[in-house]
């Protein structure tokens, strides 16, 4: 082998090594400057449905699931909405809080089901101008009973129960519902479970007051203390947005074309399921136009 | 030999895919840490022995309304009352099998200024041949002369029982959270107070409801009610159960016969003892007409209270021909302005124990809601 054998093939390996190089080093690159984690920022800006609660609930276990995720953050402007999806919520983040770091942070309003859900929170940050509170339930009734033509197999099949039956179960979810905000705010909560059940609603400076938020700050505020809990330094951040209403709701429109005009209406198109008129439970803060019959477990509404 | 050598290859291939397999489980099981790692979240408000709540007892029966001789109870719809047959047919039924006569009041409107050759009013009318009468949620004020024909009536030995809830507004978005869909047969569908007939008793019936965030029959405007001194209508009735009852206030000659013990008042959020149910003479008072109905006159000790009233309405000692026509001593009625005009006057329908249903039809609405 030649002298100028041996020097071609030492420049075409070092040719070699210079591509090879450049390929892996960007990766390399990445590796030395990646970020210590991610924190997620999960949204929940509409009302509570099933299905809002469910794209929520799967953020939240993504969140849990995903390596890189360290924290998370609750962007929450929702007057509540069914009390079933906010007890899921709330399973939902309590188990989430159970693993990392979370932190609310109040974007408008957290009241009634959306409040439950930021129960648990690490630390609530609020604005003054924000509201908390709520805590109550109601059932919204249909009214009549069986309609003509209509042949069922028991009395209490077509109104689902009766109004003793209704206000029992109103109950409990009132007592689960105060319970467990009254628990999960043990440390600072300064209102007792009577107090609460008046399901009055506060501003986010009276909520710190009170012991239902912990501090005033934004977004951004609850983003750094996430990281910080999780003891991130160098930190990416995700965004799961909320869900979007859907069309026909946005323009309140029922399923089924109708214009939404009673408040059963609205409840029915908004929470329940199409065409079937049942006892709603909902943990929602804010007026229903002239209910029905409606068994309250709170005062304020 | 060839056969051997191939065996021996088959033999190296399973061995080779055997130990491929093999360290990839090894090293799956001894990598794998699960995909979560607690199991459920701690939520022990939810498996609380206290979550759910007991359901206030519903037993017993309201007794018969039973008397010496056969009474005449009228109940009046004449005024846009917000009650129904349906909702105090407990009290109607020990009435009525107790003998004694139930009639709906359906006649006549003080509005409408119906005067008879007497002068009298068709409410005093059929108030002579009574024994007691029952005014629940008027829509409409009673007029001078009716309350003057009602005192009468009272001074006579005549029962009168005024029942009153909060007072609603027809088409009102602020309407209390429990309100019961009645009244849409009517003309008005407003319910009121009988004002100015509990006034001229030193009676006043208050706004708002009472309720109770702690002891209360599993919904905060369900109070319990207790007994107060010795009373009849209190016999037995030791827990009681109103909804939003309204608090009454009272002259001091009157007697405070229930009480909501350590409850507050709507308006005012104060704690107290309010009174629910008063007694000024022949006059009693209670702040709640839906303890008479189906769904709560059995519930707790309501059926002993339901019976007491019924016996209250019953054991009077009324003189016949109360309240006298106007120019007579005890009833002054006023001639109303619309005087001379005959209006035709519903008859009021009878109901006794033989014919617990008649064929004519009442004012009252006749659809049945889940109150």
């Amino acid at each position: 082998m030649s002298r100028s054998n041996v020097g071609r093939i030492a420049v075409v390996v070092a040719i070699v090594g210079l591509v090879v190089g450049a390929a892996i080093a960007p990766t390399v690159w990445d590796r030395a400057t990646e970020p210590d984690g991610t924190v997620a920022v999960i949204e929940l800006h509409s009302t509570i449905t099933g299905d809002a609660a469910t794209e929520v609930v799967d953020d939240l276990r993504e969140a849990r699931q995903n390596d890189t995720i360290e924290a998370v953050v609750l962007d929450i402007n929702s007057p509540g909405g069914s009390a079933a999806a906010s007890e899921q919520l709330y399973l939902a983040v309590k188990r989430t809080q159970q693993e990392m770091p979370v932190v609310t942070s109040v974007t408008g309003l957290a009241a009634s089901g959306s409040y439950y859900m930021t129960a648990p929170a690490d630390h609530i940050y609020v604005t003054p101008a924000s509201t908390v509170g709520s805590v109550g339930v109601r059932a919204v009734v249909p009214s009549g009973g069986t309609p003509n033509g209509e042949i069922v197999t028991g009395p209490d099949k077509g109104s689902t129960a009766t109004n003793a039956e209704v206000r029992q179960r109103v109950e409990a979810l009132r007592r689960a519902f105060v319970g467990t905000v009254v628990r999960e705010r043990s440390e600072s909560l300064e209102l007792t479970a009577a107090e609460l059940s008046y399901a009055k609603v506060y501003s986010g400076a009276r909520g710190v007051e009170l012991g239902l938020a912990d501090s005033i700050g934004g977004l951004d505020t609850a983003i750094q203390d996430a990281a910080d809990r999780a003891e991130l330094t160098d930190y990416d951040i995700v965004r799961m947005e909320s869900p979007q209403p859907s069309l026909v709701s946005q323009l309140g429109l029922r399923a089924d074309g109708q214009p939404a005009t009673s408040a059963s209406a609205e409840t029915q198109a908004t929470f329940d399921y199409q065409g079937v008129d049942t006892v709603q439970y909902l943990m929602l803060h804010g007026s229903l136009a002239a209910p029905e019959t409606e068994v309250s477990a709170n005062e304020s509404r | 030999m060839n056969l051997g050598k191939g065996l021996g290859i088959v033999g190296v291939f399973v061995l080779a895919v055997l130990l491929v397999v093999g360290a990839t489980t090894g090293v799956a099981v001894l990598t794998d840490t699960g995909t979560e790692t607690t199991a459920r979240p701690d939520a022990p408000t939810f498996e609380n022995d206290t979550l759910l709540p007991e359901a206030v007892a519903d037993t017993g029966a309201v007794a018969t309304a039973e008397t010496d001789t056969e009474k005449t109870v009228v109940v009046d719809l004449s005024h846009g009352n917000d009650v129904s047959r349906a909702e105090m047919q407990p009290l109607v039924d020990a009435l009525v099998r107790g003998g004694h006569d139930v009639m709906f009041f359906t006649g006549g409107s003080s509005s409408i200024g119906y005067s008879s050759s007497s002068g009298s009013s068709p409410l005093n009318k059929s108030l002579r041949d009574a024994d007691a009468f029952v005014v629940a949620n008027p829509g409409t004020a009673y007029s001078g002369s009716e309350v003057n024909g009602i005192e009468a009536f009272a001074d006579a030995g005549g029962r009168v029982l005024l029942l009153a809830d909060t007072p609603t507004s027809g088409s009102s978005s602020s309407v209390p959270s429990i309100v019961p869909s009645i009244g849409s047969g009517s003309s008005v569908s407003a319910s009121g107070q009988p004002t100015n007939v509990a006034g001229r008793f030193g009676i006043t019936f208050g706004s708002g409801y009472l309720y109770d965030m702690t002891e209360n029959a599993n919904n905060f405007q369900y109070i319990y009610g207790s007994t107060a001194g010795e009373s009849r209508l209190g016999t037995d009735a030791e827990q009681t159960v109103f909804r939003a009852a309204v608090p009454i206030v009272t002259s001091a000659e009157s007697e405070t016969l229930l009480t909501g013990d350590n409850v507050r008042h709507s308006s005012t959020r104060k704690n107290g003892t309010y009174a629910v149910a008063v007694r000024n003479g022949n006059v009693t008072a209670v702040g709640d007409t839906w303890f008479l109905s189906p769904e709560a006159a059995t519930l707790a000790d309501n059926e002993h209270l339901v019976g007491n009233v019924a016996t209250f309405l019953t054991d009077g000692d009324k003189a016949a021909g109360a309240p006298q026509a106007s120019g007579s001593s005890s009833s002054s009625d006023v001639t109303f302005p619309g005087s001379g005009i005959t209006t035709p006057i519903a008859t009021p329908t009878n109901e006794t124990s033989d014919t617990n249903t008649t064929g004519t039809p009442t004012n009252e609405t006749s659809t049945a809601t889940p109150a």
